[in-house]
């Protein structure tokens, strides 16, 4: 067994990849504050730092500080997991996305993803469930009405919108081939899937603002009805580990989607073939703009209400997904 | 113009002879034995269907408890019956109760028991309102005497250092903090326990196929985000299905009433800034012109061209804020309720420059306002009134096609307007009923009657109607600001004579009504003559507005619910008071 290649670099990788994803996660917020504000002609966080630039760490530091409290009703292991949950499932969906063409470093040839997994695209989907169980798990176990309500909502958000995103996934697996990511983004190498699929990107994009928990569709959180929903009973570092997993949710998911429907680090092959690091560029990009998408989303859009949405999942999403699978199912038999 | 009470009284003298025992300048004075036939027969006969207020005053001989009906009939619509029901027995004060005729007696009825004592014989739930349960006394009674007592009203010698030598002592001075508490006999504070929900509203049991389950309870508020200040309700779930809402008030009381009457005439105007803070000119406005109908008042014309313009800006900044919190409720971020707060900042900055103040504007007198304007600031406020005019097509734009807003609020809190008239409920929420009911134009007050504004009406009374409703009144009031603005006489006296400073407002008792931009704002005075009043009552609307809050919400969703509450659009300084 070869330690560098097969122990040190993807423990490096691993840890790089987990740092990357908590800045990118912290600076989501400030992204998002500052996004916000421009949508709503305010001027957003500009005290720490240069443009507010350091108020993700002014937040950090706060949170961190902050006194740890744990109710006395509360289930008190299963309450202090749950955030944990929430944090580690959005960390490890991370492994199977590939972000860059494999490059040349000090003579070794160093893939920029953590693992090529064969069923990659199988893993997502497992793991995607995984993030709901620690809402379900915090909110039950807060023992608070609110949270219950929130942790509800969760459960019956999650089994609503799997199905069509696990149909819209089917339809690219289709057109791709292989449930290898890897593959999928050199499958991507001429034209994006979004061109082939622009139905299929649509119900994953709304499917995966569900999974992230994001306006329109933030059930179990709804601010104004439940308070902070599952997390109303979390304060301090477990509540700012809510809050970054929730984040940093958003940033993996906007990695999905650009790998997915995006092309990846790939497309346009013109610029990503400049540089090895031009794909890592590129995916940035992709990943910047899906993540703008969703910030302009919530900035726009009023909260659907939770049976509405569940109606809109089953009755409209699903079936569409599911004539997309088909159609496209034909084309590909027929070509 | 009043009813031809004359008539009105004829006709009841032959229906029940005897019930009709008194005539006390404009009101009624019924015997109260017979009140709930009466008012039947008032309700169901004569198509008096609307009980908007209800109070009580207390006299050194008698309580009396004071009515106020007013009908939707087109052809009624205007001047009500105001209508009295005395009673001697001081010691323990019995009226019927209407709760039964009119919804909207039941707060209001409570309201007079927290604050006077009398009991209501028939009402539901007669349990304080305002005041908590440890609570010693009814307040308003003039023998009920607040911790520092120091003197029956204003001014008080200890604030008035040059009056007298030496100065007296200050109540606080004299008397220790806490030794002045009282508690209800058989109250131990420390003993005191919330009540628990269970005991507000009854526990259902809920049968899902044989599964038996019990109600659930949530509280929402007072710290919440949604309830517009410090508004509590409990709300009785199955599953995410509201059964009941129980609306626990009084978080934000500060006995505005009492205040009132221990204050000079002239002092109770910033007070009313303080009752509906969203639009504190309006206040003003409601509380100005029921003085001067006492007084019998003339306002110079530029005066009341002011007076109107001021008005009309806080109702469309109300109602573009009342929109803003709505999308709130929904879930939109907070965008459109900053777009309204930046809408309002434009017309608070014109407030400022007039009144001196952003908010607690204190700006309307007895017969005039305080400051005149300049000609810039009506330049500049024409600006704005074409700046309003294009927001509110760009709130249209942005918000009245947007699927999830009509998905969430068609058919979401719809109500006929019958029922709620039943309620007492008035203002925009009404008229999206489809009550063509406003009373700029039924009983107009200042100059309203030389403007040309529709009133506009809706179908079913929903959220969306609400909505639009809101919207389309802010147009109208568009229209009205820019008549206004041409024809304001360029120069003249903004005030009728000399500066009211303390002014004796001649004896009378008189019920006065405005159209508020959240509903009816009625004031109910009552003066011996003297300096300062001596009964004060606010008729707030979103006080009662919000009795029809169950109602509206029992069988939609915990998420409707709360935006239900938004769309009735209540301040809970006026709740409170």
């Amino acid at each position: 067994m070869d330690w560098v290649t097969d122990f040190w670099i993807p423990v490096i990788k691993a840890i790089v990849v987990v740092l990357a994803l908590l800045v990118g996660g912290a600076y989501m917020t400030w992204g998002e504050r500052k996004l916000c504000a421009r949508f709503q002609v305010r001027y957003g966080p500009n005290r720490a730092g240069p443009f507010g630039i350091l108020q993700p760490l002014a937040d950090a530091v706060k949170a961190i500080f902050k006194e740890e409290i744990v109710p006395h009703h509360v289930d008190k292991a299963i309450y202090l997991m749950s955030p944990g949950i929430s944090f580690a499932a959005v960390l490890i969906t991370f492994a199977v996305i590939p972000f860059g063409p494999q490059i040349d470093l000090l003579g070794r040839q160093i893939g920029l993803w953590i693992g090529d997994l064969q069923v990659g695209l199988l893993y997502l989907l497992a793991i995607a469930g995984l993030g709901s169980y620690g809402i379900v798990l915090g909110g039950w176990s807060s023992n608070n009405k609110y949270s219950l309500l929130g942790a509800l909502r969760a459960t019956a958000q999650m089994i609503s919108y799997e199905l069509p995103m696990g149909l819209a996934l089917l339809s690219v697996v289709v057109l791709a081939g292989t449930l290898n990511l890897n593959r999928i983004v050199d499958f991507q190498g001429q034209w994006p899937l979004i061109v082939w699929q622009p139905l299929g990107f649509l119900i994953f994009f709304i499917a995966i603002l569900a999974e992230s928990n994001r306006s329109p569709f933030d059930l179990p959180e709804t601010e104004n009805e439940l308070i902070s929903g599952f997390m109303t009973e979390y304060g301090g570092i477990k509540f700012a580990l809510y809050f970054i997993a929730e984040y940093t949710a958003m940033v993996v998911n906007s990695a999905i989607v650009a790998t997915l429907f995006l092309g990846g680090w790939k497309w346009p092959a013109v610029l990503s073939n400049l540089h090895p690091l031009a794909g890592v560029a590129l995916f940035l990009a992709k990943v910047l703009v899906v993540l703008f998408l969703y910030v302009w989303v919530r900035a726009s859009c009023p909260r659907v209400r939770y049976d509405k949405f569940m109606r809109f999942c089953w009755k409209f999403l699903m079936p569409l997904a599911w004539v997309n699978l088909a159609v496209t199912a034909v084309i590909v038999a027929l070509i | 113009m009043a009813t031809d009470l004359g008539a009105i009284e004829a006709q009841l003298n032959q229906a029940f002879p005897g019930a009709v025992i008194d005539r006390d300048g404009d009101w009624l004075v019924i015997e109260a034995s017979r009140l709930p036939t009466v008012a039947q027969y008032l309700r169901d006969e004569m198509g008096y269907d609307w009980l908007t207020h209800l109070s009580a005053s207390d006299y050194p001989d008698r309580f009396e408890v004071v009515y106020n009906l007013y009908s939707s009939r087109p052809d009624q619509q205007g001047p009500g019956i105001p209508f009295k029901v005395r009673v001697p027995d001081k010691a323990n004060p019995h009226v019927p109760s209407l709760t039964s005729i009119w919804k909207s007696a039941d707060f209001q009825e409570r309201e007079v028991w927290d604050m006077f004592g009398i009991r209501f014989d028939g009402h539901p739930n007669l349990k304080r309102i305002l005041l908590w349960e440890g609570f010693a006394g009814h307040p308003l009674r003039k023998d009920w005497h607040e911790p520092y007592y120091e003197q029956e009203h204003k001014p008080f010698p200890s604030r008035w250092p040059h009056a007298q030598q030496p100065k007296p002592r200050s109540a606080e001075e004299r008397v220790r903090w806490r030794a002045n508490v009282q508690y209800p006999q058989g109250f131990d504070p420390d003993q005191w326990k919330p009540v628990p929900e269970i005991d507000v509203l009854p526990a259902a049991k809920i049968d899902l196929n044989g599964l038996e389950t019990d109600q659930v309870y949530v509280n929402i508020g007072p710290q919440h985000p949604s309830t517009h200040g410090v508004l509590r309700m409990i709300v009785g779930l199955n599953g995410e299905t509201v059964t009941s809402i129980y609306p626990v008030l009084g978080h934000l009381h500060r006995n505005h009433e009492k205040i009132g009457e221990r204050n000079l005439w002239t002092g109770i105007i910033p007070y009313t800034d303080r009752l509906d803070y969203v639009c504190p000119m309006y206040n003003n406005f409601g509380y100005v012109v029921a003085v001067e109908r006492l007084m019998g008042q003339e306002v110079p014309e530029r005066a009341e061209y002011l007076r109107v313009i001021m008005g009309e800006l806080t109702r469309v900044i109300n109602h573009l804020l009342a929109i803003g919190f709505q999308f709130n409720e929904l879930g939109a971020m907070f965008t459109p309720m900053i777009y309204a707060f930046t809408e309002r900042e434009h017309v608070l900055d014109l407030f400022e420059e007039a009144s001196g103040a952003r908010m607690m504007v204190n700006y309307y007198r007895f017969g005039g306002v305080a400051r005149d304007v300049s000609d810039d600031w009506l330049k500049r406020c024409r600006k704005v009134v074409d700046r309003l005019d294009r927001k509110i097509d760009e709130f249209d734009t942005m918000l009245s096609d947007n699927e999830i807003f009509i998905a969430r609020a068609r058919g979401v809190g719809a109500m006929s307007w019958q029922e709620m008239v039943n309620y007492g409920v008035t203002g925009p929420v009404l008229r999206s009923a489809g009550l063509k009911y406003d009373i700029r134009k039924v009983e107009p007050y200042s100059i309203y009657d030389t403007f040309d504004f529709e009133v506009p009406t809706f179908e079913t009374g929903d959220i969306y109607d609400r909505y639009r409703q809101r919207m389309a009144e802010a147009r109208e009031s568009v229209k009205i600001l820019r008549q206004a603005l041409d024809r304001i006489p360029a120069r003249g006296p903004i005030q009728a004579g000399k500066k009211p400073w303390n002014p004796k407002v001649p004896a009378g008792e008189l019920y006065s009504r405005v159209e508020h931009p959240k509903g009816e704002l009625g004031f109910y005075l009552v003066s011996d003559g003297g300096t300062n009043p001596y009964r004060y009552h606010v008729r707030s609307p979103s006080f009662v507005n919000l009795g029809a809050l169950e109602a509206m919400s029992v069988g939609h969703l915990f998420a409707d619910a709360i935006v239900i509450l938004g769309s009735i659009d209540i301040t809970l300084g006026e709740v409170d008071r």
